[in-house]
């Protein structure tokens, strides 16, 4: 089946719907999600959004830009970061009239927490900036946004997946989608396409992202020829659920939690002898997998335990209910008596599709692509460099979600419709004719396993050359195993197995393009940790790295980074 | 390990109009500290390999969040256990040899897709008819505008716990989405944003209510006891409240 549209918006996150509420009536403007819309993953969101109200105490625009850069350790684009904290108080101030009951302050006004790396004063002291809705923030901005696109009478196509980018002679000319229900194939003609798929966590065992983050978006657009920039960067949190990786959230060692290995001792006074288990996030991650690397996980094994018996019952009821519910519901355990076994997640990813500050997707050379738009999670424009700080990820969604939705409707008026070729459809009918009538025997399931052990052997927060090439290896001979994968379900609705062996691809493909950045980036930053090249090297590296399809592989180029007042300094808290 | 045996009874139907049945399987040894879905996926993972098709049902997030994941499990939406979700259930709550009988969440206005899986989107249509604000959003940037007393804050969020999983209305004996809308209108009402639209909010989205199919509130509470994220009828009486409210008013208009 066909489709004609002006725009089309995959993603119906907070980035997508909030480009989506600039559309214009009467444009006709369509909006695909893999999921049903107000289940897409920004809900997950609970520590909040940062904005400089300074309705707590004084805090300025400028200051967030500083904790920014200073944040993704110097990768930043600063022109990037002046707009997120410019236009914050702004965004919130939308969000409060669209109907996001935020926490509020006894006078009324809403009310800010604290949250890491926000700071006063350009570093002196933490600073509360986190505008929160209880521990739902992205939840309740979600389902606000997403009654706002009900109201504007998108046309939503709920459950169906991206599963092809068609450009043509450099432009966007359309897209195919798998409906879910039905199995059915739909091309989308349209000048417009705006991705906001999401992260890609689905790559590592354990991750706090949702079963739909697999990257296809992302992965579908560096098929059709867009470089992906700072793949390399993935940011792990210290404290998933071990084997699960739901989060327990800083706050479980903000209240006074620790963290012990398998002989029971207190490890972190080793690694940061100051503030211990309060760390930085990277620094307590790779702090637990260094003693599980050298035998002190639980009973060898490969996690710790986080302890919060000594808090007592009481006050595990009263600060930390919500985690205490958590670990009874998904682990049975009792933290009061209870060690909770834990292990890094993970969490963001900060690498993505490279973008302009209007959200227009560049390519390798720079150039935009006409009527090619990326925003979110799976977009790199970059605001958050080799690292994310807490809070400003719901923030991006909505400040670059505008902007981009404000610029497609300028392109409007001014890009005209490509012909789509009457076999758009035959590259994806190929490859799910080949899926299911594989002579191979491998299973989706047992070889996605395979690669999120990989990943999580030689991609996590600790790497090295060696390490580096191995993985690669590994990963390279299971992509290949891929024309093996056969699909036993032969349904053509709700055939969750093909979905996921298509799903699988981009997964693949994605984790080559995270150790292939990994492998040539020799020096340590941000999230990025090299242990045979600890430190950061501005001279060499102060640059994004930008991965590009050619027939022998991915290639590696590089592209500077923009600086308009903060000069690298190193970064200690 | 500790592991159990289960007997499942799963109503399986193949589409929108077919008709359904219960059919049995029984599980090998299972983790009782593998989750319900968990169990679900093995199940599928063995009917595929047999030929059969699998188990089909929605989820998502698996965390409690995303409110996507749902079905009826010995007579409980959720299951068994409180203030859950299905996805965040485990078979820690079952024992040995026990039977579990697991269908979808039934209503009228909940038109059953497959297996498990069944349409709601009805609750869109409620949204539609006024679960929003209509305001211009290109004011000035004071993020002061609005003084709110963190009491009413702090009740219009507990009314957006709602994820919308669609339990209350499977739990209620006359299928009445009275919860939801309660959540929805009690949200909007208790914040200045909502007042410009409360009347016309609350007495548009009621009248889709009924139009969707969705029954009456007849004061059950069975709503109140699934909800995983503990939405209370307080929603249901502020709904009720303003309501009349509203239609008081139109009179006099
Ligand atoms: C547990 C957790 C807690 C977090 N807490 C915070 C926080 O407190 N503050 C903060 O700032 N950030 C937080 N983050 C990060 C933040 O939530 C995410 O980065 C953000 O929500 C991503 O939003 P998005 O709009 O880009 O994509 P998402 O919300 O992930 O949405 C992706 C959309 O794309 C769709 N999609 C994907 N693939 C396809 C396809 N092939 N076809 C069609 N549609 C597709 C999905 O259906 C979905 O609608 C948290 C993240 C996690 C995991
Ligand atoms: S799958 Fe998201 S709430 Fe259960």
């Amino acid at each position: 089946m066909t489709h004609r549209y002006d725009a089309v918006i995959v993603g119906t996150g907070l980035a997508g719907l909030r480009a989506a509420m600039e559309m214009p009536p009467g444009a006709r403007v369509a909006l695909l999600s893999k999921v049903y819309p107000t289940r897409s993953h920004s809900g997950a969101a609970q520590g909040g959004i940062a904005a400089a109200l300074g309705n707590e105490e004084p805090d300025m625009p400028e200051w967030h830009t500083y904790d920014t850069v200073k944040g993704g350790d110097y990768l930043t684009d600063q022109d990037a970061a002046e707009v997120l904290a410019a236009d914050g108080p702004r965004a919130i101030f939308e969000l409060e009239h669209l109907g996001v009951p935020f926490n509020r302050r006894p006078d009324g006004r809403i009310a800010q927490r604290a949250f890491g790396g926000h700071t006063r004063d350009f570093g002196a002291a933490p600073v509360k900036r986190a505008c929160h809705a209880a521990d739902r923030t992205g939840r309740v901005v979600l389902d606000t946004l997403y009654m706002e696109s009900v109201r504007r009478g998108f046309r939503v196509f709920p459950e169906f997946s991206l599963v092809d980018i068609l450009l043509r002679e450099g432009r966007v000319a359309g897209l195919v989608a798998m409906e879910f229900a039905t199995g059915e194939l739909h091309v989308f003609e349209t000048r417009l396409l705006l991705l906001a798929t999401g992260g890609f966590g689905r790559v590592y065992r354990t991750t706090s992202n949702c079963f739909a983050n697999t990257g296809d978006g992302v992965y579908l657009a560096y098929r059709a020829g867009v470089p992906l920039q700072d793949m390399e960067f993935v940011q792990f949190h210290p404290t998933g659920i071990h084997g699960l990786g739901v989060l327990i959230s800083e706050a479980a060692r903000g209240e006074g939690g620790f963290l012990r290995n398998g002989d029971g001792q207190r490890f972190m006074d080793r690694y940061a002898p100051t503030i211990r288990d309060l760390a930085a996030r990277d620094v307590v991650s790779r702090a637990i997998l260094t003693e599980i690397r050298e035998g002190r996980g639980i009973q060898g094994g490969d996690c710790v335990h986080l302890d919060l018996r000594h808090l007592g019952s009481e006050r595990i009821s009263e600060k930390l209910s919500e985690i205490a519910s958590f670990i009874r519901i998904y682990l049975g355990l009792d933290p009061s008596n209870d060690l909770i076994p834990v292990s890094p997640t993970c969490h963001y990813m900060m690498g993505g599709i490279p973008t302009n500050l209007d959200g227009q997707v560049r390519a390798a050379d720079g150039s935009i692509v006409p009527g090619f738009y990326a925003v979110g999670e799976c977009a790199c424009i970059s605001v958050h460099g080799a690292n994310r700080l807490g809070c400003n990820s719901l923030l991006d969604l909505v400040v670059f979600g505008r902007r981009a939705g404000q610029k497609m409707v300028k392109d409007l008026s001014l890009l005209d419709r490509t012909e789509l070729s009457s076999k758009s459809e035959s590259r994806i009918h190929g490859r799910m004719k080949r899926l299911v009538e594989s002579r191979g025997e491998v299973r989706v399931p047992d070889l996605r396993s395979r690669m999120q052990s990989v990943m999580n052997r030689y991609g996590l927060a600790f790497r090295s050359e060696p390490g580096l090439r191995q993985g690669l290896a590994e990963i390279r001979e299971l992509a290949e195993q891929c024309a093996f994968v056969k699909v036993e379900n032969r349904q053509r609705g709700y055939n969750a197995e093909l979905m996921e062996a298509l799903e699988l691809e981009s997964l693949l493909g994605l984790s080559e393009l995270i150790l292939v950045s990994a492998l040539q980036r020799t020096e340590s930053r941000g999230a990025h940790y090299r242990e045979d090249h600890p430190l950061r090297n501005d001279k060499d590296w102060l640059k994004h790295t930008l991965v590009r399809a050619r027939t022998e592989g991915p290639e590696v180029i590089h592209r500077p980074v923009v600086i308009t007042r903060f000069e690298p300094k190193e970064r200690v808290y | 390990m500790k592991t159990i045996s289960l007997n499942l009874r799963i109503w399986r139907q193949k589409g929108p109009g077919a008709t359904g049945e219960f059919r049995n399987y029984e599980t090998g040894p299972l983790s009782t500290d593998m989750s319900f879905l968990e169990m679900l996926d093995v199940l599928n993972e063995h009917l595929t390999l047999e030929g059969e098709e699998p188990v089909a049902f929605d989820h998502d997030c698996r965390e409690g969040i995303c409110g996507m994941c749902g079905a009826v499990v010995n007579g409980r939406p959720h299951g068994p256990q409180s203030r859950t979700t299905l996805c965040q259930l485990h078979l820690r709550q079952f024992h040995n040899g026990d039977t579990i009988v697991i269908e979808p969440f039934r209503a009228e206005a909940f038109k059953p897709l497959r297996d498990l899986m069944v349409d709601r989107s009805a609750f869109d249509g409620i949204i539609q008819n006024g679960g929003y604000v209509s305001v211009n959003t290109g004011g000035a940037p004071d993020a002061n505008a609005l003084p709110i007393p963190q009491r009413a804050a702090e009740q219009a969020l507990d009314a957006s716990e709602c994820i919308g999983c669609g339990a209350c209305v499977a739990a209620c004996p006359n299928a009445s989405a009275m919860l939801f809308v309660g959540a929805k209108v009690s949200h909007l009402a208790l914040l200045p944003q909502g007042q410009p639209e409360r009347n016309r909010r609350v007495i548009n989205m009621v009248r889709k209510m009924d139009e969707l199919g969705f029954g009456n509130c007849r004061n059950e509470r069975e709503c109140e006891r699934v909800c995983p994220k503990g939405v209370t009828i307080r929603n249901i009486a502020r709904l009720n409240r303003e309501f009349l409210r509203a239609a008081f008013l139109s009179e006099e208009e």
